[in-house]
């Protein structure tokens, strides 16, 4: 990841993500529930950024599955609040690199952090902005290179590491749950005045 | 004598009382072979928020107003999503509850533990093992306590029909009934009730060493309360009982009006049947006053939705939706149950009608109408099946399975299953096997509700 290129202030970004309006944090709309069409929203943002998307590019952004893909398209959202930012629509940055933007970057970002987070948490706030500038080849203003990768290592670095050890340690207790439970024969359990 | 440390793991606050009362159990002359080992395994610290929520069961009112939702529900959410590893995978929790994803049997069976509450201290997790109606099996992360809290519902179900519980020490409480060739078998203690007795007990004659038996050991116990299903009621009433139980608890399967006026005058009691399920207990209590299951548990909500998850208004049919409950090993938000039915708001609480196990399948006239296999309940209601199926085949004939027992009645629902759907065809069988069975299924295209 290249970032070559100067951006804005990193302060201009974190603070545009503070000032998320709360719509951006409406429900996604996944199957028949939710409000949000994240197709619409990256749509409009496309829109802004002067370029159209087909239907193919946009249908990353539909899903009937909650689970799998709802936090994403929430994050989705901010994210296109963030690049609708002036600074991103002058910066004339090609369609494909922000659908990239939108859609792996922010599907990693998603993969164990609540969206809201993202606009919440000073720290994922700037993780949020880095991540995004960096994808698109650009280091906040003011930072030299070095700087920008050492900054930018450093807050995902340490989300990465705490996220890993939060991952190890659910997987080591859904582990002794199955082991708790299977470790009880079927039906000697415990008195229920009936059974269904 | 059983093992000392299985004494002390299956009934941890046992007396010289509850001990006496196991061994009569047991040592009844008619006793039938008990074959597995289980118990209360209540500590003593357990009790006193026991007896709490029993009092809160039976004192709080049970619903939320019409057209609006509980007010525990909103910071129940939050804590489910802060505290339950699938939920907080889905990121935060929604601003609007009826975009909380709708899960289904099929979630919990992918992975039960990741619906167990990280808060939870696992050194007393147990499980109940379920298969349900559609066969795809299923451990249900439980407790003890949780366990031992269905007692307070029933108390709520009991009351309603004017019966309050007194056996206590010395006494029996409960009489689980099966009637099946395999059957888990075994005697405890409620610690609850001054450890009355409990015995989970099976009909069927392989378990006995004579058949009179079964009377003469259920006329010595004398439970307070006879706990079962159609099947092992059904079995009951062929028995010359001189007891008279102060109630009867029906649950798992679907119990006919005609099953149900006949043990209410065999056996001069109120005959309970109790809408239950593994995931979340005792749901509701079918009273005809209120026409349907009256539901119980005051921190259960209840919806009832399309198959897109949408909730339905009042009176519309749909699957039943969970929310809550008391098993806090898991906390369930918009559990689909499999099960169908329409909600109503009654004065007291919220009553749960036409209650109908799996997905509506729907009957086709020789006219060409198709009907709701609701119709087919109620036309074959008054007839006192433990159980039956109702199959449709490609040209529109009927097959109708009843137990052997009860072939006695299948004329008169053949002849109830031809006025209703207009004089097909229909032969009556015997159902074989001794479980659960699918009660209406069909050929037919279209025939799926």
């Amino acid at each position: 990841m290249t970032m070559d290129r100067i951006g804005p202030p990193i302060e201009s970004l974190t603070h545009r993500l503070l000032d998320t309006p709360p719509d951006f944090l409406d429900e996604p709309r996944i199957g028949h529930s939710g409000q949000v069409y994240a197709t619409a929203v990256v749509n409009d943002l496309l829109l802004r950024h002067g370029s159209r998307a087909d239907a193919a590019a946009l249908a990353r952004f539909r899903s009937n599955d909650a689970r799998a893909d709802r936090n994403r398209l929430l994050l989705v959202s901010v994210t296109a609040w963030l690049l609708a930012d002036d600074w991103f629509v002058t910066a004339a940055l090609p369609q494909d690199a922000l659908l990239r933007v939108l859609d792996e970057a922010v599907a990693e970002l998603a993969a164990a952090t609540p969206a809201d987070r993202f606009v919440k948490d000073p720290d994922r706030r700037e993780e949020l902005a880095r991540v995004v500038l960096a994808r698109l080849g650009h280091r906040p203003e003011g930072e030299t290179l070095a700087q920008a990768t050492d900054r930018l290592s450093g807050i995902s670095g340490t989300e990465r590491r705490r996220l890993i050890e939060a991952s190890r340690a659910a997987e080591q207790r859904a582990r002794a749950i199955r082991e708790a439970l299977a470790k009880k024969a079927a039906e000697e359990s415990a008195d229920k005045w009936t059974r269904e | 004598m059983i093992d000392e440390a299985i004494e002390r793991e299956n009934y941890p606050t046992l007396t010289d009382a509850g001990r006496d009362v196991l061994q009569r159990l047991r040592e009844h002359p008619a006793a039938p072979a008990y074959r597995n080992q289980s118990g209360n395994r209540l500590l003593a610290a357990d009790l006193p928020g026991l007896r709490e929520f029993e009092r809160e069961t039976l004192a709080a009112s049970v619903g939320w107003p019409a057209g609006r939702q509980p007010d525990w529900l909103p910071a129940f959410v939050q804590e489910v999503f802060s505290d339950v590893p699938w939920y907080r995978a889905l990121g935060p929790p929604p601003q609007r509850f009826e975009d909380v994803p709708a899960i289904g049997r099929g979630d919990l069976a992918a992975d039960i533990a990741r619906f167990v509450p990280d808060s939870l201290p696992l050194d007393r997790l147990i499980n109940f093992r379920t298969t349900g109606t559609t066969g795809q099996p299923l451990l249900i992360a439980s407790h003890p306590v949780v366990a031992a809290r269905y007692l307070a519902l029933h108390k709520r179900a009991l009351r309603r029909f004017g019966v309050e519980l007194t056996h206590g020490r010395g006494q029996v409480g409960v009489v689980l009934l099966g009637h099946q060739r395999e059957c888990f078998t075994y005697v405890s203690v409620t610690p609850l009730m001054d450890e009355s007795g409990l015995a989970k007990i099976n009909l069927h004659p392989d378990d006995w060493r004579n058949l009179d038996d079964r009377a003469r050991y259920l006329d010595a116990m004398a439970p307070e309360v006879f706990a079962g299903d159609p099947i092992s009621f059904a079995e009951l009433l062929e028995l010359p009982l001189t007891t008279r139980p102060k109630a009867l608890i029906c649950v798992s399967m679907a119990l006919s009006t005609g099953l149900r006026a006949l043990l209410e005058a065999r056996f001069g009691c109120p005959v309970l049947d109790v809408y239950s399920l593994n995931e979340v207990g005792p749901v509701g209590v079918y009273d005809p006053a209120a026409g349907g299951h009256v539901l119980l548990q005051p921190r259960l909500y209840v919806e009832v939705l399309d198959a897109e998850g949408r909730a339905l208004a009042p009176g519309q049919r749909g699957e039943i939706a969970v929310t809550g409950g008391f098993n806090f090993c898991l906390p369930l938000l918009r559990y689909r149950t499999g099960d169908f039915g329409a909600l109503a708001h009654r004065a007291d609480a919220p009553v749960i009608v036409g209650l109908a196990g799996r997905q509506p399948i729907r009957f086709r006239t020789r006219g060409g109408q198709w009907l709701n296999n609701i119709d087919v309940s109620h036309a074959l209601r008054e007839l006192p099946f433990s159980r039956y199926s109702v199959h449709q085949q490609a040209d529109g004939s009927l097959v109708l399975r009843v137990p052997p027992g009860e072939r006695a009645h299948a004329a008169a629902a053949v002849a109830a299953l031809k006025a209703l759907l207009g004089d097909p065809p229909v032969t009556a069988e015997s159902l074989t096997g001794d479980g659960k069975c699918i009660q209406y299924t069909s050929d037919l295209a279209g025939a799926a509700a």
